[in-house]
């Protein structure tokens, strides 16, 4: 398994060198035949279906050991919700739900949502790429059983458009919506856990990239009669970068590692920390060491940042999971900290 | 990228015994009121007695070899051990820097004779180590260091002065980075040598140097002509900075980089614990995220240390985001006491919280400051 998640790795990253460029980004729409051949390319490859079930024409290659491939996609700036897709995917075929073709994004959160006569209607919230995306993943807790519902053909009000952002957000009002499946999600699918780590690991991918602009730029850029990357105070600041960002990695291995259970549910809440506070770190200080070129739409890095700055606020923010963290050991009375955390 | 990566490491169940055998171990203690628990009690708590018998225990030396009187046990094992001693804050001063750095080194560069004669009363907790790196006019610019041994008849003779050397006045040795030949113009690095000094010499003057608060661990250790025997030579003559940069690695990566000031947190927790449930779990949360990491860090470091690379910047980055660690965990905890005033606090927590808070700005100078951190690492990333 190991040797085949590395020949995938290798092709993507083949497909995503050849096919993604920074102005494909600016034009994310479900009419550029560019964005369209890309797709196609990459459904070709199987990787919409990595961790789907074999028995649903999958690779059926565990989700936790795929977040490296999550990281090269977003580290190559990928215009398409590829990752929402394989998250989808996941957790549709882990209960037991054949999974559609073609992009499958989600919904970050909801808002009054009712199911009645196998129909839905409230709001959708935080829906990326929608406006590519035919089909909808929502998971719903109804009478305290979470459940997943698959739409399988949007249709719904626009009430809010992120168009600052760099992948297209949306907030939709549905109603009598048809529901294509409807299933009781199994225990150990936890989706904000999962979207957690999905953010994390695409948050990781991007700012390498963002870590790698910043290094070349610095190196090339000259000012005063020397590279920037010569000023100690421009080197200091680029180290900052490495360091935050090499302690949010390890954090993202423990989890490629250990997978998620109820035993290591802390790991995920650090994971998020963590590359929650990296990614405003790196923002600040790369925007700082690019100057004026890093903010224009033209160069490539305030894609990166701000799809940093998005990531960060999906599935809770720093101060969700420290609170998360904080409380699940506090309100176990009966172990000192050291106890609790070896 | 892909060098700065840390692996992940699983604490085994071996291990997990090991390190409830040392907390057993050390409640014992605590509880027979041999130690009060102290902060940054490496640096500052030194008691031979406690050395010795964690020697006796067989938990100082862990992965030297055996025909030294070492375990052989891995470095993972060490690094259990070394993570309980810290976060109860036993007093390990004595022996830390033996155990840590000065034992490796010899055992890699030593002769055959330095080694038999020393290692293995390092492991038994009766000879302890001092460091010789900083001097006068040498602090972070290293290379630069004047201390000199010149060849005689019958062996070295050494000249020069080393201060901050913390413990050298409990210490039997100092391992004395020293000119041997001048410094060439292109490399600054060449020239210098590694020395094994015996601190009861003739002509060696060690003198106390109090720090800000007020205590003893520093001091200025004088090399005032002292003769030196020929097998005082560690190492190789003239590759004194390579081996001193592998002896920084085994210094800067510990746990000893983000558990100094443990004990304090630990005693604040017990101490607010319900306040906390209401008004502090972000920023409990917050300081667990940040150990937890460290932690998973420094533990892959330990097991690079063992599978015999030199992880020279990735201890860097233990060490730098361990200090910023530190610092922050002290101004959460300070500002923490607009809910419960300081002065409302127990005098022990009181103690121990103005304690660190003196003694914090030490931890981003010792082993390196920040911006030698800062510079080792813009290094790797190819920026000079």
């Amino acid at each position: 398994m190991i040797e085949e998640l590395e020949i995938i790795l290798e092709t993507t990253s083949k497909i995503l060198q050849k096919h993604v460029n920074h102005s494909l980004r600016q034009n994310i729409v479900s009419e550029n035949t560019d964005i369209l051949n890309l797709w196609n390319e990459i459904e070709k490859n199987g990787l919409p279906k990595i961790s789907v079930k074999e028995k649903f024409g999958g690779y059926e290659i565990p989700f936790f050991s795929i977040l490296p491939l999550i990281k090269i996609i977003n580290n190559h700036g990928t215009p398409l919700p590829l990752s929402e897709t394989i998250l989808s995917n996941y957790i549709l075929s882990e209960t037991d739900i054949n999974p559609p073709n073609g992009i499958v994004t989600f919904a970050t959160d909801t808002k009054n949502l009712q199911i009645k006569n196998n129909m839905i209607s409230g709001e959708i919230l935080s829906v990326p790429y929608l406006n590519l995306s035919k089909n909808l993943l929502i998971v719903h807790e109804l009478n305290n059983v979470k459940k997943a519902i698959l739409i399988d053909e949007i249709n719904g009000e626009i009430i809010h458009k992120k168009n600052f952002l760099a992948e297209p957000r949306y907030n939709i009002k549905v109603e009598n919506l048809n529901i294509a499946e409807i299933r009781p999600i199994k225990n150990n699918i936890d989706f904000n856990f999962l979207g957690a780590i999905l953010r994390s690991a695409q948050m990781i991918g991007a700012m390498e990239k963002v870590l790698d602009l910043s290094i070349n730029y610095c190196s090339e850029r000259k000012q005063f009669g020397r590279a920037l990357s010569k000023f100690q105070a421009i080197q200091h600041q680029i180290s900052e970068m490495a360091v935050e960002l090499s302690a949010s990695s390890a954090a993202l291995s423990t989890i490629t590692e250990l997978g998620l259970s109820e035993k290591n549910s802390n790991d995920t809440a650090i994971l998020k920390i963590r590359a929650g506070f990296a990614a405003g770190k790196i923002i600040a200080i790369s925007h700082q060491v690019h100057g004026a070129i890093g903010f224009t739409k033209e160069y490539e890095l305030s894609y990166f940042t701000k799809n940093l700055n998005s990531w960060r606020n999906d599935f809770g923010n720093e101060s969700f999971w420290e609170e998360f963290l904080g409380k699940r050991f506090l309100e176990k009375n009966n172990k000192n900290l050291w106890e609790y955390l070896t | 990228m892909s060098k700065f990566n840390f692996p992940f490491i699983k604490e085994t169940n071996e291990l997990s015994n090991l390190r409830k055998e040392v907390r057993e171990f050390i409640t014992t203690c605590v509880n027979n009121n041999e130690f009060t628990p102290s902060p940054d009690a490496w640096v500052f708590s030194a008691d031979p007695s406690f050395s010795k018998k964690l020697g006796s225990k067989g938990w100082l030396g862990m992965s030297f070899p055996k025909e030294y009187g070492g375990h052989q046990r891995t470095a993972l094992e060490r690094y259990v051990v070394t993570e309980e001693l810290l976060s109860s804050g036993a007093p390990v001063a004595a022996h830390w820097i033996a155990d840590r750095q000065s034992g490796s080194q010899i055992l890699r560069y030593g002769n055959e004779k330095q080694k038999s004669s020393i290692i293995p009363r390092i492991t038994a907790g009766e000879c302890f180590f001092a460091i010789g790196m900083s001097e006068p006019d040498s602090g972070s610019d290293l290379a630069s260091v004047k201390t000199k041994a010149t060849k005689t008849k019958n062996g070295w003779k050494l000249e020069g002065r080393k201060i901050w050397s913390t413990g050298a006045h409990l210490a039997h040795y100092m391992i004395v980075l020293a000119r041997t030949s001048p410094a060439s113009e292109k490399n600054r690095h060449e020239g210098l040598s590694q020395f094994l000094v015996d601190l009861s010499l003739p002509n060696v003057k060690i003198t106390g140097i109090p720090d800000m608060t007020g205590q003893r661990h520093f001091n200025e250790t004088l090399f005032d002509n002292v003769e030196l025997s020929d097998d005082s030579l560690l190492g190789e003559e003239g590759k004194g900075w390579k081996q001193v940069v592998g002896e920084l690695a085994l210094e800067r990566s510990g746990p000893e980089r983000f558990l100094s000031h443990f004990t304090l947190l630990d005693s604040f927790i017990n101490e607010f614990r319900n306040s906390l449930i209401y008004s502090g779990t972000k920023i409990v949360g917050k300081l667990m995220s940040e150990i937890q990491t460290l932690r998973r860090m420094s533990f892959s470091v330990a097991s690079m240390l063992q599978n015999g690379e030199s992880p020279e910047t990735q201890a860097a980055f233990v060490k730098e985001l361990g200090n910023k660690f530190e610092k922050m965990m002290i101004e959460t905890l300070r500002e923490f006491s607009n809910i419960v005033p300081l002065h409302e606090w127990p005098n022990q927590l009181q103690n121990l919280f103005e304690d660190a808070t003196l003694r914090i700005p030490s931890n981003s100078l010792r082993g390196g400051t920040t911006e030698i951190m800062k510079g080792i690492i813009a290094r790797q990333l190819g920026l000079r």
